[in-house]
């Protein structure tokens, strides 16, 4: 019997014997860049996730935290891996007062659950937050990795929204901070701390968000240019007026073509406005911005409302979804960028990768300087190998030079090995290790996987 | 150490000038806004990062307290020497380094005025949302590790939410850059985790800020109560009702009263309440949306609604609201402010509960606070020169902090903990999350050299 196995009978004795997955054939679905992790259990409440972590700290095996699973692949290949410790059953609403603006759920309950409850709440509420992976993303996960979409432009993300998170941290400890006021500085911020903390800190188990009405009126402006310097300059041009758009995105033709967005001219840089707010400020953003649009060479000006409006959107969101189980070779690149230099990158980014010889989709938050690149390697990754790597290379040296610090997230595991995803070493990095030291000093939560090699 | 060496050693590094250690000058920097004081061993001035980082290192090397200082309007005693020390104050750390226009970003020193450079980004249609009503004095280090709010931050988030980097001289001295102008760095948020930690982690000496283009059009209002629950239930049923408008303040009667003495805001006196009112944004819904406040309002029973019609009555009504502290100032020799923060649906019946703690110890308290919020600030007012009033001041104060937590809020909104409610800690946090926090602590500074003794009480272990 293995020392794992000898361990076992306590966590079934934890979660109960049914909430644990040992078959090996069931573990693939949990496998992270390629390997297995020695079982899954299944705590259904933050007491029995207190004992499960304080039980693995005593017995050092590493864990796992893991929603459905969708952001796994990001990090550095899993070293030791002993349990997944799956979010799946702490699935509640825990206290939806939308009298008080704020949600508090569990981690493990889906953004897309949430938001289909929340819309039926009186007079219609939403989380306004939109990372990729509409369905499957859980709050837990969405958290732990700081994921975000479009929409951040207006809403923030989760620093922004996060007031209180319920944590079990690596010694069993369940600890809160923060609560469900809007504003409180008692004690440390260690919201902060753990949102992005990729499950290196705390398992999150209980978030709480802020929330918003559902707005009046939704509407898209899609504006398509031949060129990408007057897409990025008439970006720049909004962005910086007092229009309040909700979103500004550039897309290169690539990522235009995938989507397939309802305009006549596909195939050139897309830029797509999203307005939300009172009807009376969404229209005449629309006539006005449309306008400008005109005057600025735009091929046209498309209109999406309703139903077209959010299906473009889930497009944008989901871009990846799928993408590295399909595609051969497929690299996701996230750039960190200053707002005004989101064009020239775009460019860099096109031309290094028709060098290289690669299909490339560019979607760039351009608001936030946030782009997203995606990479189609083709076949034969032997014979690719070299050049994608080199690509890499490429794009964190452009992305640094302005400011940034890029991240790969995903990308197979041939070419994870021969790279740190997480970048270029950062000067705060030995502080970052201290905490993680201080927190978790046998480190048995999601070790190696994070940035600077906690 | 002695004090001469350590003053001589010190001078080295910033210049003689720039050491002040004579007995007044020990009394002058040994208090804050808030009730405590004691003494510090003496004062520098540093010039530069260099001169701070060395500062810090000649601390760390020989144990010594170092206290950053911004302007000492902190109403939580965060920069009180309560073991001795040094107090590095920022004067002469205070230029704007870099507005950036282009990237909305600003790069300042942590010595400037908060208004200092709200006037400079006026010029270029710019703002930097958050205002405490403090902003003409205090400075961006106090804001940063205070996590400062004030009457705009309902809308636009308070400081945490605005700065997006920092360098900052750790506790051994080294210097690190935290965030930037780019957003999402890769590893832990500490940025964030800095923000709000009361100069205990360590000291910034620059500020990375968010900047962004002024609103076209805003709209003031003023709702008129004869009661201030009703003001109170005004505010829980605007945020009920889905509405975030950029300000959400109430003034109270005694408030009124101060305020009008000083600065005439054109309160009127014989109400018990006052509702600051302010929307922003584009002017397109901007009247429908108005009047949809206006109707709450009326429903919660105000005798009246207005609004400014000019920007000099827009300024008029602000005024009032900015100059309250200091008008109530006049009242008595004394005020204690508490911070406590409530759910917004619980605003009506913890402002009942606090009139009756005023009852209770016979004690005068005025309310002006950050309603939208949840944010109270029941002023005390006394004179500390009367031991037993004093006493229950302290008493009344600790109440107050009770009522909120237990009304599933929190001790403090945007004060900090400082030196004040280190005890009251435990209505909110049990030893586990205390625990947590001192881990904290210790990985950024083990040898508790910044600014030691705050924020955290002892857990028994
Ligand atoms: C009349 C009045 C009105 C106020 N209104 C508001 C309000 O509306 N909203 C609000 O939030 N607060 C308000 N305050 C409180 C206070 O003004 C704020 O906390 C302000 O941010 C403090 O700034 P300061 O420069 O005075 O900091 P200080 O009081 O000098 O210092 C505050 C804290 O910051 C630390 N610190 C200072 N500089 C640095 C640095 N460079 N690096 C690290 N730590 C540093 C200090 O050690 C201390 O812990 C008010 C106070 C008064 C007296």
């Amino acid at each position: 019997m293995s020392r794992i196995e000898k361990l076992i009978p306590k966590l079934k004795e934890i979660v109960g014997e049914t909430n644990l997955i040992q078959d090996p054939e069931k573990l693939k679905a949990c496998s992270v860049d390629g390997k297995r992790p020695k079982v899954v259990v299944f705590p259904g409440t933050i007491a029995e996730v207190s004992k499960v972590v304080a039980y693995a700290n005593e017995q050092s095996l590493t864990i796992l935290p893991m929603g459905n699973g969708t952001k796994m692949g990001i990090g550095t290949i899993p070293g030791k891996m002993d349990v997944v410790l799956s979010t799946l059953r702490l699935n509640r609403m825990t206290d939806c007062d939308c009298d008080n603006l704020t949600l508090s759920a569990e981690s493990g309950i889906t953004l897309g659950e949430v938001q289909k409850k929340l819309g039926q709440e009186g007079k219609g509420y939403f989380l306004p937050l939109d990372p990729p992976h509409t369905l499957k993303a859980t709050l837990g996960g969405i958290v732990a990795t700081n994921s975000s979409g479009p929409g951040r432009l207006i809403y923030g993300t989760a620093r922004d929204l996060i007031i209180g998170i319920k944590a079990v941290f690596p010694n069993g400890d369940i600890v809160a901070s923060g609560g469900k006021t809007v504003k409180n500085v008692s004690g440390y911020d260690m919201c902060k701390l753990l949102i992005g903390s990729y499950g290196t800190l705390g398992i999150l188990c209980e978030i709480t968000f802020k929330l918003l009405p559902l707005p009046e009126r939704e509407a898209t402006l899609l504006l398509p240019f031949v060129r990408l310097e007057e897409a990025a300059q008439f970006g720049r041009e909004i962005l910086q007026s007092q229009y309040l758009p909700s979103s500004i995105e550039i897309l290169n033709g690539m990522a235009v073509k995938k989507i397939n967005p309802p305009i006549a001219q596909q195939g050139n840089y897309l830029v797509a406005i999203g307005l939300e707010g009172v009807a009376e400020s969404i229209e005449r953003q629309v006539s006005e911005i449309g306008e400008r649009a005109k005057k600025k060479s735009a091929l046209e000006i498309a209109v999406l409302r309703s139903e077209s409006h959010s299906s473009f959107w889930k497009a944008i969101r989901d871009f990846s979804e799928g993408l590295a189980e399909e595609g051969l070779n497929f690299i996701s690149f996230k750039s960190n960028i200053l707002i005004s230099r989101c064009g020239e990158v775009m460019g860099s980014y096109e031309k290094i990768a028709k060098e290289s010889g690669v299909d490339c989709g560019l979607i760039c938050h351009s608001g936030n300087g946030i782009l997203y690149s995606y990479v189609f390697g083709g076949k034969g990754v032997r014979s690719k190998k070299e050049s994608l790597l080199n690509l890499i290379r490429e794009f964190s040296l452009v992305a640094v030079k302005n400011e940034g610090h890029p991240v790969v997230e995903s990308a197979p595991p041939d070419i994870k090995k021969r790279i740190d995803v997480w970048g270029e070493p950062r000067g705060d990095y030995e502080i970052m290790r201290r905490l993680k030291k201080e927190i978790d000093p046998k480190g048995i939560l999601n070790p190696g996987r994070f940035a600077g090699g906690i | 150490m002695e004090r001469e060496r350590m003053v001589e050693e010190l001078s080295k590094i910033v210049g003689k000038e720039n050491v002040l250690s004579s007995e007044t000058d020990l009394f002058l920097y040994g208090y804050d806004a808030s009730l405590f004081k004691a003494k510090p061993d003496c004062i520098l001035f540093p010039g530069s990062t260099e001169e701070v980082s060395q500062i810090v290192k000649f601390c760390h090397r020989e144990h010594i307290p170092v206290i950053a200082r911004g302007s000492g309007t902190n109403l939580s005693g965060g920069t009180i020497p309560t073991r001795g020390g040094i107090i590095l104050h920022f004067s002469r750390m205070n230029k704007i380094l870099e507005i950036d226009i282009e990237n909305q970003r600003a790069v300042v020193e942590p010595g400037l005025f908060t208004l200092a450079l709200k006037n400079q980004l006026a010029r270029y249609g710019f703002v930097y949302q958050p205002d405490p009503a403090s902003e003409k004095v205090s400075t961006f280090g106090g804001n940063f590790a205070e996590n400062s709010g004030g009457p705009h931050c309902l809308k636009y988030g308070v400081t945490t939410n605005h700065i997006l980097g920092a360098e900052v001289v750790l506790p051994d001295g080294e210097v690190i850059q935290v965030g930037g102008k780019a957003l999402d760095n890769p590893g832990y948020d500490l940025t964030g985790l800095l923000v709000g930690s009361e100069g205990t982690l360590g000291i910034a000496t620059q500020l990375t800020l968010r900047i962004m283009p002024k609103s076209e059009a805003v709209k003031t209002m003023l709702a008129i109560y004869n009661s201030l629950e009703d003001a109170g239930r005004t505010v829980s049923a605007i945020i009920a009702d889905g509405i975030v408008p950029a300000t959400l303040e109430i003034l109270d009667k005694l408030t009124i009263k101060a305020v009008e003495e000083s600065v005439h805001a054109g309160f009127p006196l014989d109400a018990e309440a006052v509702l600051l009112i302010e929307i922003d944004g584009l002017k397109d819904g901007m009247e429908r949306l108005a009047e949809r406040i206006m109707e709450i309002c009326r429903k919660n029973n105000a005798r009246e609604v207005k609004s400014a019609k000019t920007e000099a009555e827009r300024t008029q009504l602000w005024a009032g609201r900015k100059g309250a502290f200091g008008a109530l100032s006049r009242l008595r020799p004394n005020y204690l402010v508490c911070d406590g923060t409530v759910p917004r649906t619980k605003l009506p019946e913890v402002l009942v509960q606090v009139m009756e703690v005023s009852k209770k110890y016979g004690l005068t308290i005025a309310n002006v606070f950050h309603a939208g919020d949840g944010n109270l600030h029941p002023l005390i007012l006394f004179d500390e020169r009367d031991e037993e009033e004093l006493r229950k001041v302290h008493l009344a104060g600790s109440e107050i902090m009770k009522l909120c937590a237990d009304a599933g809020g929190t001790i403090s909104g945007e004060h900090g903990i400082g030196t004040e409610k280190m005890k009251e800690m435990f209505f909110i946090f049990s030893p586990q999350d205390i625990a947590a926090m001192r881990k904290v602590k210790k990985a950024f500074d083990p040898e508790d050299i910044c600014n030691p003794g705050k924020i955290l009480p002892e857990v028994q272990a």
